[in-house]
């Protein structure tokens, strides 16, 4: 299977050149068959990535260990769960199910345009088809998964021999979300080719209108969930598994993630004045172009070894051909953008700088300079080191320092972007809008400055939280009150149908709802609290509200590790609530060790609870109790944002028939009388 | 009697004295703590796990237990932290540190956010001032055109459908 994995790999490197090359001719030739040619080269492509991606991991389920890859990252009591997260484990495997990954994109978008925008699709395709030569070269001859494991003979042969079992799976990754987290993550960032390989697409073929925009905004959206959904899951298991009490701790790898998330966040707000306005296409097309970078950049950021983190579970000199690619990436685009750059002046001009055209560039802004800020900071330990001689770290504390005044602007401009007007908005409109929002943000903060909020960033966050949810609610309870009123339908029924009118303006606010609850969670950071003491069974620990009693401890051999668990009552209020078992596991194959935390979560904080090992000097159990409050708010944001995004996903109810007074329909209907009301016919708009 | 009121006397002083030195100890050994914890949040830990100090218990790491226990001691010493900073710096060099210190080199990175925040905000506001002043040029332009030809009713309606597109979402 390994041979047929190599060969499968080797056929879809030629398949992307035939693409690559093909596509080039029929674009110069405009010949239909072989513009038809290189899609299906592109396909085939695709299929055969499928194929080895297939192979490898059935080289992990039938444990062969001659594979070199598969006994790094694998072992016979590994769980079969674990097998397929193992694929991704290591720098071969998650390159090439980087490369999997973009080829179910690319086939999806070859597939779904095959017979529609024959004019753009063949340069899309070559963009493609390009991005894959790469990763696919380093499928082949860099990093291929498909190495075994061989000795030279005494006649000077190869000889390949088979390991009795493999070296098991770092247990850092032994976690269920392990399982899922990359795969979102990775989705996020090979999901952005696409309106990278469409804007450049555009640009190249001079494709007119705003149509590249219209075509990649779904793709765009459904890479930025899967880039959200990966960084929160990345949060909650390194919340959940490292056992320091965060689940943000700016290390090199989430700051790299973090990167092509906020230049993708700026490039769908700044995306609709282009769509509404023909305007800042020169921004649009380079905001995709540095998101892509971005993802390329953040790769050769975990994988080079350039920087240090806790997460890079793979580093070699691959670095050098990311480099490479990024040079050639960046030479292509800013080539492409001089050659053609008056195909994307603006049409439109700005009438007043209170309008939502202005909030979007300050909008854009505000991203892209907590983007800078953030790769700055990373980078600075390399660049001290290049100037000065010695490397000077950038931890947490300078990132919370410089990023909190920032998402709080971001957060600001979250509640008062969306209610502005195109063109320019009036004193009245300013006032009618945001008067009751802002009285009831106010009142609240007073109430949570005498409820004994006094931390400044945090109170700030909590006010402008009420501010952002007072404004959305005033649009839904506006709008649904109008249906409401039409239709006669309840509140609620009168909301849904408001969001399924216009998905993107309303699953766009519930987005923004989320990022709400997330900053609510962010704010509770400030209180944080935690106790360290060794302990002994029936012995306590204090912290907040919560008694810890520790009963004792029990042990469990299960097929891949031993583990230590402790019992841990835990009481509030002198009652007894719950029991906690945080616990320690070793692992004998790779002789590793792990933890897993105990939490016990509520709306209101997390108590959680890590058995930190023994003091090295009294040999007594060690237990660090964390009580964070509002750690929850985060998840459930993440949910409320996923949701929010699916929604704008969704097509708009396109003609909706609202007639004016349900009695009167009823009255007339009984009678006999054709319905004749006042019919209003509102198009559905995206 | 007496004796009696003198002994209930010395153990009631006894006992205050003995109680406010074990609750000045255990405030004491808290200040230290809280110390500790505030000071060891300026440092990284040395074990290339990128984590803060008093933040790293990753599984294994014995660089941040000997870290910790030697800021307890300077502490516990009564080290100002002036002194506790040059010491880590000394041992370990300047990647100890957990945020740039304020001077030198390392104030680019402290400055480089805010600079890009004024230099976007003039940006921003540059851009908007030239979109603004553009609109009035145009206006002028077709306003005193001798040709300028009425507004027809298709015009008008292309008119509208824009405005209702471009103010719609």
């Amino acid at each position: 299977m390994d041979v047929f994995g190599s060969f499968a790999l080797l056929l879809a490197f030629l398949c992307a050149a035939y693409a690559f090359v093909g596509g080039i001719f029929a674009i110069r030739t405009r010949h239909p068959l072989l513009v038809k040619s290189a899609r299906q080269a592109g396909i085939a492509t695709c299929g055969l990535i499928f194929l080895a991606t297939g192979s490898l991991v059935y080289l992990f389920f039938s444990d062969s260990y001659w594979v070199s890859y598969v006994v790094a990252h694998s072992n016979r009591d590994l769980a079969t769960f674990y097998k397929i997260a193992a694929l991704w484990s290591g720098q071969e495997g998650s390159l090439l199910f980087w490369s999997f990954l973009l080829a179910v994109y690319v086939c999806s978008v070859l597939l779904v345009y095959r017979n529609k925008n024959g004019e753009l699709m063949p340069y899309v395709g070559v963009v493609l088809a390009g991005v894959q030569i790469f990763f696919l070269t380093l499928n082949n001859f860099v990093a291929s998964p498909f190495k075994v494991l061989a000795t030279t003979g005494a006649n000077g042969t190869l000889d390949i021999f088979t390991r009795a079992d493999g070296n098991g799976l770092t247990p850092l990754l032994q976690y269920p979300e392990m399982v899922i987290h990359p795969p979102n993550l990775y989705s996020g960032y090979t999901g952005f080719t696409i309106p990278f390989a469409f804007a450049l697409g555009a640009l190249l073929a001079r494709y007119p209108g705003e149509k590249w925009i219209h075509l990649t905004r779904k793709w765009t959206m459904i890479a930025w969930c899967f880039q959200t959904m990966g960084i929160l899951l990345g949060a909650h298991w390194a919340y959940a598994v490292l056992g320091w009490g965060g689940y943000w701790g700016w290390d090199p790898v989430e700051n790299a993630s973090l990167l092509p998330w906020l230049t993708g966040t700026a490039f769908l707000h700044s995306v609709m004045m282009q769509e509404k306005r023909g305007m800042m296409k020169v921004w649009n097309v380079w905001l995709v172009f540095t998101t892509f970078m971005l993802c390329i950049l953040g790769t050769l950021l975990t994988r080079s070894g350039v920087v240090s983190s806790v997460h890079a579970f793979a580093q070699s000199s691959i670095g050098n051909y990311f480099v490479g690619f990024l040079l050639l990436v960046f030479a292509v685009c800013f080539v492409a953008y001089l050659k053609n750059r008056d195909y994307l002046k603006s049409e439109n001009q700005l009438d007043s700088m209170v309008s939502r055209e202005s909030s979007f560039l300050f909008n854009n802004l505000i991203l892209l300079v907590s983007c800078i800020a953030v790769l700055s900071g990373t980078l600075f330990p390399v660049f001290s080191e290049w100037f000065s001689g010695s490397r000077i770290s950038v931890g947490a504390p300078f990132f919370n320092k410089v990023n909190i005044p920032i998402g709080l602007l971001l957060l600001f401009l979250t509640g008062v972007g969306p209610l502005l007007a195109w063109r320019k908005t009036s004193t009245d409109s300013l006032k009618r809008n945001f008067g009751w929002p802002l009285v009831v943000a106010l009142l609240c903060g007073a109430v949570f400055f005498a409820l004994g909020v006094r931390e400044f960033f945090s109170l700030v966050c909590l006010i402008l939280c009420v501010f952002v949810t007072s404004t959305i609610s005033m649009e839904f309870f506006r709008g649904a009150r109008v249906i409401r009123a039409r239709s006669g339908a309840s509140f609620l029924a009168s909301a849904v149908d408001l969001t399924m009118r216009n998905t993107r303006r309303y699953g766009g606010y519930i987005v923004h709802m989320g990022m709400v609850l997330i900053f609510v969670g962010l704010a509770g950071a400030a209180f944080n609290r935690d106790v360290q003491k060794d302990m002994q069974p029936g012995s306590t620990l204090q912290i907040g509200g919560y008694k810890l009693l520790l009963q004792g401890f029990d042990s469990k051999v299960e097929k891949n590790y031993t583990s230590e668990r402790m019992i841990v009552e835990v009481w509030r209020d002198n009652k007894p609530l719950m029991m906690l078992y945080p616990e320690r596991r070793f692992f004998q194959t790779n002789e590793q060790s792990g933890t897993m935390v105990a939490i016990y979560s509520t709306l209101r904080e997390d108590l959680y609870v890590v058995y930190a090992g023994q003091n090295p000097e009294t040999q007594a159990p060690v237990v660090h109790a964390y009580l964070n409050p509002l750690v929850k708010w985060i998840w459930l944001g993440g949910l409320v944002v996923v949701l929010g995004t699916l929604v704008t996903l969704l097509p708009n109810r396109r003609a909706v028939l609202v007639l004016s007074g349900a009695p009167e329909r009823a009255a007339q209907s009984a009678s006999g009388q054709a319905l004749a009301p006042s019919v209003a016919l509102r198009e559905g708009h995206d | 009697m007496i004796k009696r009121r003198l002994a209930a006397f010395s153990l009631i002083v006894a006992l205050i004295a003995s109680s406010s030195a074990l609750l000045s100890s255990s405030l004491q050994a808290q200040q230290q703590s809280d110390r500790v914890k505030q000071i060891g949040g300026k440092f990284m830990c040395m074990c290339s796990c990128n984590q803060v100090l008093t933040q790293c218990n990753h599984v294994g790491c014995t660089t941040s237990a000997s870290m910790l226990k030697h800021l307890e001691e300077a502490v516990a010493r009564g080290d100002s932290e002036t002194d506790i900073t040059s010491g880590f710096v000394q041992e370990f060099g300047t990647k100890v540190y957990a945020e740039p210190p304020k001077s030198g080199l390392s104030l680019v990175a402290w400055s480089l956010p805010s600079i890009y925040l004024v230099l976007g905000t003039l940006l921003v506001v540059f851009v908007i001032w030239r979109w603004r002043h553009a609109v009035p040029r145009a206006a002028t332009v077709s306003g005193t055109s001798s040709r300028t030809p009425g507004i027809s009713a298709q015009d008008l309606e292309r008119a509208r459908r824009r405005v209702t597109e471009e103010t719609e979402d």
